[in-house]
């Protein structure tokens, strides 16, 4: 008997990373998941090792930051499932394409406006998509990704707006949609070794400012996001849980 | 299998309300407890209704905020169990143990000293009696109880809300120091929340149903869900951190 038995969630950018290992343990509790990634072929992957697990999942071709593709990825998942319980708002620009670490001056206009297109209102879209569906179920969850970097106001600039973003778009919304019983919390992770083909010596960097003193890995975060998609967490709402080993205290 | 399997938990203030629901969502999980509070029967009775539903658990009477005592509650529990897992520093003087409301200029001296003594200096106590043991075991949960009065300002029981706060930087200082020995220390801040029905009017805990995000009242079982998580390993690299579970009101 699994904690998440019966649900259908959507996690975007569930093809890696930290997505993929939302996707297996929300899986592994019995939930039905929706792999809704940029990246067709690694969603099909993740698809696949869920299924190898004896789990059940689909995957969606998804660009949260386009709002055709999202209102397609929910009825995509309505068809096939009938329902949406949670939605995992993952997706966003970090590290893979790399984004620019530097001084305001030197951040393209562009690229400022491509995070926020994806990190931003990527979250708003997905949200804005599922919405209709969860309220006429008078049931959701809702978890979004913010950032430690909150917090900590440590770089990179246009990144960690984007996540303050979602911190305040997570208070609103769930001010908004308590009504129907639907929760919107947010997760705020420290840096992640999440992308296996980056130099591991890029996360230690993080590891002395931490009360647990370690690199931080995609598992670490999976117990807060099952917690925040089960019923445990059904009059928890509108609040940021910091997963990073202690570094900012929030 | 349950997600707390053979972990021994001590929960203060035990005996009633919100820490007997703690009590029985962490043997439903396979824990070990210890039901830890001022009045002796209820923690018996407590504990004795553990052991009828084929659990573990020790009843200790204990003043939080007795250095003595605190001492004898993890040396009880070190004796029958061996070892202690998980404290959740619930005990405080809130509903059943009642407080004086008041301005500040009108509170008297003594009110104050009172439930700062209970609602801080006794999970002070707690943490400095269970530390020695979870940092030589190199593994430890720790859990205090705030309360989302300290993040709405709460006026006229300035105690209750300068302890509750404090709590939240007592969490933030032992979860650095502690840290590197495999301890976490979490805060959940819960609402009003009708834990003891009797000592209250029901129109006491319906008054603050308006101001949530989801109107109804909170009941204990609405934090049994977090106390399970922060007591299980799936909480391991989370620290320091204040959680508020009140359907939406106050907002961290």
């Amino acid at each position: 008997m699994g904690r998440l038995d019966g649900r259908v969630i959507i996690v975007t950018g569930g093809g890696q990373g930290i997505g993929r290992a939302f996707a297996l343990r929300f899986a592994t509790e019995g939930a039905k998941v929706a792999i809704a990634d940029i990246n067709g072929p690694a969603a099909e992957s993740v698809a696949v090792e869920v299924g190898e697990a004896g789990g059940e999942a689909m995957t969606v071709l998804t660009d949260v930051a386009d709002e055709e593709s999202t209102t397609q990825m929910a009825r995509a998942v309505i068809g096939r499932w009938g329902r949406i319980d949670g939605l995992m708002n993952n997706a966003a620009m970090f590290q893979r394409p790399q984004i620019t670490d530097g001084p305001i001056e030197d951040i393209p206009v562009e690229e400022w406006d491509r995070v926020m297109a994806v990190n931003l209102k990527g979250p708003f879209l997905c949200c804005r998509a599922v919405m209709r569906q969860m309220k006429r179920q008078m049931y959701g969850k809702i978890v979004n990704i913010s950032s430690g970097t909150v917090f900590s106001g440590r770089s990179i600039l246009h990144y960690v707006t984007s996540k303050g973003g979602v911190t305040a778009f997570t208070r609103v919304l769930a001010k908004q949609s308590g009504d129907w019983n639907i929760t919107v919390n947010s997760i705020a992770p420290g840096l992640t070794a999440s992308d296996p083909e980056r130099d591991p010596r890029a996360y230690e960097g993080r590891v002395a400012a931490r009360a647990l003193p370690r690199v931080q890995e995609p598992n670490d975060l999976v117990g807060a996001a099952v917690f925040l998609m089960a019923s445990e967490s059904d009059f928890m709402t509108g609040q940021t849980m910091v997963v990073d080993g202690g570094a900012v205290m929030h | 299998m349950g997600r707390l399997e053979n972990r021994v938990i001590i929960v203060t203030g035990g005996a009633a309300g919100i820490g007997r629901a703690y009590i029985e969502g962490f043997v439903a999980e396979g824990a070990k407890v210890v039901v830890a509070d001022i009045d002796p029967e209820g923690a018996a009775l407590a504990a004795a209704e553990v052991l009828a539903g084929g659990g573990e658990a020790l009843a200790v009477v204990v003043d939080v905020s007795d250095p003595d005592q605190t001492e004898a509650m993890v040396a009880m529990t070190l004796e029958k169990f061996g070892r202690i897992d998980g404290l959740v520093n619930n005990a405080a003087i809130a509903i059943r143990v009642k407080h004086v409301n008041a301005p500040v200029e009108e509170l008297p001296v003594e009110e104050w000293d009172r439930v700062i003594a209970v609602n801080l200096r006794g999970p002070f106590l707690c943490c400095r009696a269970v530390l020695p043991h979870m940092k030589s075991r190199g593994y430890g949960k720790i859990i205090n109880i705030a309360s989302g009065t300290f993040f709405k300002g709460t006026p006229f029981i300035s105690n209750y809300v300068a302890s509750k706060g404090g709590v939240i930087g007592l969490t933030r200082t032992l979860a650095r120091e502690a840290g590197p020995s495999g301890i976490t220390v979490n805060c959940i801040a819960p609402g009003l929340t009708a834990s003891e029905t009797e000592e209250m009017p029901a129109s006491h805990y319906e008054a603050r149903v308006p101001d949530r995000a989801i109107k109804r009242v909170e009941v204990p079982e609405d934090l049994v869900g977090a106390a399970i998580f922060f007591m299980s390993k799936d909480s391991d690299f989370m620290t320091g951190q204040t959680i508020i579970i009140d359907g939406g009101v106050a907002i961290n």
